[in-house]
Order: C-alpha cells, then structure tokens, then sequence
C-alpha cells in the first residue's frame, strides 16, 4: 500500500474544479471517492470577455484508493481563443491530475460530517497552446496544492478552500503563480430531501477568487500582468444513484485586471457530468 | 425413485435451521445525498448472501435481509460501511446461532461465520438453561464498537428456540 501510494504522489498532477458529482463546479470541496470507486467527469468550462472566448472540455477520471484517499487525472481541450489570465478555477490547456487526502472526518450524526481534503500534485503542459499573453511563453510543468475544509449534511453544505500553483521557468519564460480561494455555501429544500431512488437536486452559491502573479518572458516580468479577480454566482446539482449533472455560472464581483493586456472577463460558466462507479467487492 | 429420494433428502435439509444473519439494520453516520446511500447499496449488496438493501438517508438506517444458508459475517457490513467513508453506530439483528456457555453466561456463537456474541438482556432476564446447546433466534442490538471492531456483547430482546 505504501509502494502504491508513493507511485501516486509521484504522479500526482494538479486537477482543476471538476465536481465529481458531489460538489460544487467552480469552487473547492472536501469528498473524495469511495474505496474502490471510479468516478467519471466531462464537462464544459466557459469565460467570456471582451478579448474573446475561451472554451475548455475537461475530462477526469478519479479512483478511490482508500476511503480517504483519491487520484485523479484530467486530461483538457481547449478551443476559442481569448486574452484571459491565467486560472486553476475556470479551466485552461494543462494535462493534469492529482492526489487528494481526506486527513480529517468527523461523522457527528445522520447524515452530517465535517471534514477536510488536501490535495497535491503536478501539472504539466497540454499539447494546445494557450492565446493571448500567455501564447508566446515557453511552458514547463508546475506544481500545485488545495487545502478545502467544510460541513456536509442533509440540509446544508459550507466549505472553504484555497490553492497555490507554481509553474517551473522555461527558457527564462514562467507562467504566473496563481492564488486561489473558494467560498461555498450549497442547500438542499426540505420537499428534495428524498431517497435513493429520485433525483438529489441541490443549489450552491459558489464565491470564488484568483491572484496571479506577473508574466515572465524572456527574463523580463511584464507589466500590468499580475490580476486579481472575484467570481460569484450560482450553481445546481442533480444526481441520480450513479449520475449526476452540474451546471452554473459566475459574474464578476472585483476585477484588478489590466485591460490592455486581458480585456475585461464578463462571465464564467460550466455544465459537468458525471458517472460514479461504485464498488461491489465484498470483504 | 432415486430422484425422489434425493428430492426428499433436499427438502428435509432446506427445511434444518441454519445459523446465520437473517435481518441486519444499521444506523449509519455521515451519508448526505443520493450518491452516498447508491454506494451502501451497492457495496452491500456486493456481499454474498444479502437479499435485499434499503437505504433511508434521513434517518440513516440501512436495511438488510439476507437469505436463507447464507455465511456473511459481521465484519462484511461494518467494512462495507466504512470503505465509503461513513461510520456505523448500533445495529439491531435477527440472527440464528448456537448458544453455547453457561444460562448465567449465554454465548451465542453464529455458526459459519467466526462471530460470537456475549448475551445479555435488554429487559428481565429469562431462564435460558434449556437453550444451552440448541439452535435459537435472537432479536438484539449490537452497541456500536471502536472502528475496525466487531461489536463482543449482543443485548437481545427476544430469544427463542430456531425452527
């Protein structure tokens, strides 16, 4: 077990959001996958400015190596072309995955727990290349970390989390480090409390923020490259046994970004679907 | 002839109580949407003997009856419980087995499975010295106990001899 668990750490790549059927689709969250359990993701991550649209279809494939600990790959293809920031919420080309942690569970009741999941790993360059000030950079792998912590019940669900990404220089080029931080606050009407058999429909309101740090080309830090941004906005998720659907959308709430070198990001949004492969293998 | 003799001998041994888990309910801790009770029951259901699974996500109470001959252990549900990440707390069995020990002492030993439970009642204590060495039913709860434990001691509220 060990042997397998430093192999995943070895390989471990930074995933961006995906919801993975149990959370929200833009922010951090704390479940990870059953023991055993494969998980499934594809979906469409979309941000509109007035630089043009960037779109990308991200799909992730997650396995539950424990009851706490998950891997993950996410493998991106991005299409539109945009001057955007950098970001680690909102999609992007990098190939990626990760390994998350579970480090702190507390079940204090039916159907309520408290926990925490930290995440690490690498990200690596996808084969497309970016648009924008970012095209003409030389790319080298990065690595990344999440910390997420939060309540999950019956009724209500509250988690916080943050992230960190480093890119390695290449050819005196290096991609911003980007700070991110999530807010989110899910609820389930009483009237949706159901049972295995209907639907599980639950909304979110999902604040998220990004800090990127300045562009290095050729040796120089560009000016007017470093950004910070607030998103807000909603987001509803529905499951059913082993499917879920996931979508929302995000309007800016504080931009400090030049908009000679990004434009102006209006809008984010994101449609997700997932397929949870559970486990039948008995003790 | 021989086919009917074969057919009675069948019918004569299906017809021997067994001792095993007959209805299983646990309450379990931490399950929040639809997806987790899908994993209950699926995993579950993965155990071989188990009939039927339900799974009330308000209440927390996983339901399970099993059929008849089957082997499936205690460990099997309380791993399946916690595999995904959720915690199991009392659980109340209809469960047939040996009782074995003294009437002052009662063991009652689910045989096929390695499990044995210390009996104590819930309510008076009844007189159970014509039990000893028989086959009997027990309606009890086993108290939830540390994780990764089987529970030792089952307080029944009914014993009585199997059919």
């Amino acid at each position: 077990m060990k042997i397998i668990l430093a192999l995943a750490c070895a390989s471990a790549l930074a995933s961006p959001a995906l919801a993975a059927g149990h959370g929200p689709v833009f922010g951090y969250a704390t479940p990870v996958n059953s023991q055993g359990e494969f998980s499934f993701d594809t979906g469409l991550i979309g941000r509109h400015g007035s630089q043009g649209t960037a779109l990308t279809e991200s799909s992730q494939l997650g396995y539950g190596i424990t009851p706490h600990i998950t891997v993950t790959a996410v493998v991106p293809f991005t299409f539109g072309k945009a001057s955007l920031p950098e970001t680690r919420m909102a999609g992007g080309g990098e190939w990626s995955s990760s390994v998350a942690w579970r480090f702190q569970h507390s079940v204090t009741s039916v159907g309520r727990r408290i926990e925490s999941t930290a995440s690490l790993g690498l990200v690596v360059p996808g084969p497309q290349q970016d648009s924008g000030i970012l095209a003409s950079l030389h790319r080298a792998p990065g690595v990344a970390a999440t910390l997420a912590s939060g309540l999950a019940s019956r009724s209500q669900y509250l988690w916080f989390g943050g992230g960190y990404t480093r890119f390695v220089e290449a050819h005196t080029d290096r991609r911003p480090d980007t700070i991110s931080w999530s807010g989110i606050y899910g609820y389930r009407p009483p009237g949706l409390r159901r049972d295995v058999n209907h639907w599980d429909y639950r909304g979110f309101a999902e604040l998220t923020g990004e800090h990127t740090g300045r562009v290095r080309s050729n040796g120089v830090l560009l000016p007017d490259s470093e950004t910070t941004s607030l998103w807000l906005g909603p987001s509803i998720l529905a499951i059913l046994k082993d499917v879920a659907i996931e979508g929302g959308i995000q309007a800016p709430l504080y931009r400090d970004v030049s908009a000679s070198s990004y434009g102006r990001e209006s809008i984010r949004f994101a449609i997700n679907f997932s397929y949870l492969k559970y486990s039948s293998h008995a003790y | 002839m021989k086919k009917a003799l074969a057919l009675a001998l069948l019918a004569l041994l299906s017809s021997v109580a067994n001792a095993e888990y007959r209805h299983v309910n646990m309450t379990v801790f931490g399950m929040d949407c639809a997806p987790c009770a899908h994993a209950i029951h699926v995993s579950m259901k993965g155990i071989k003997g188990v009939d039927t699974v339900n799974v009330d996500l308000n209440t927390g109470l996983v339901t399970i009856s099993l059929v008849p001959g089957n082997t499936a252990g205690m460990h099997q549900f309380e791993e399946a419980v916690e595999k995904n990440g959720f915690t199991h707390k009392d659980t109340t069995v209809i469960v047939r087995g040996k009782l074995t020990g003294t009437a002052t002492a009662p063991v009652l030993e689910v045989v096929g499975t390695s499990d044995h439970y210390s009996l104590t009642p819930s309510a008076q204590q009844p007189d159970l010295t014509a039990l000893i060495g028989k086959l009997v039913e027990v309606n009890g709860l086993l108290p939830a106990a540390a994780k990764g434990k089987l529970p030792d001691l089952l307080r029944y509220k009914s014993i009585t001899e199997a059919q």
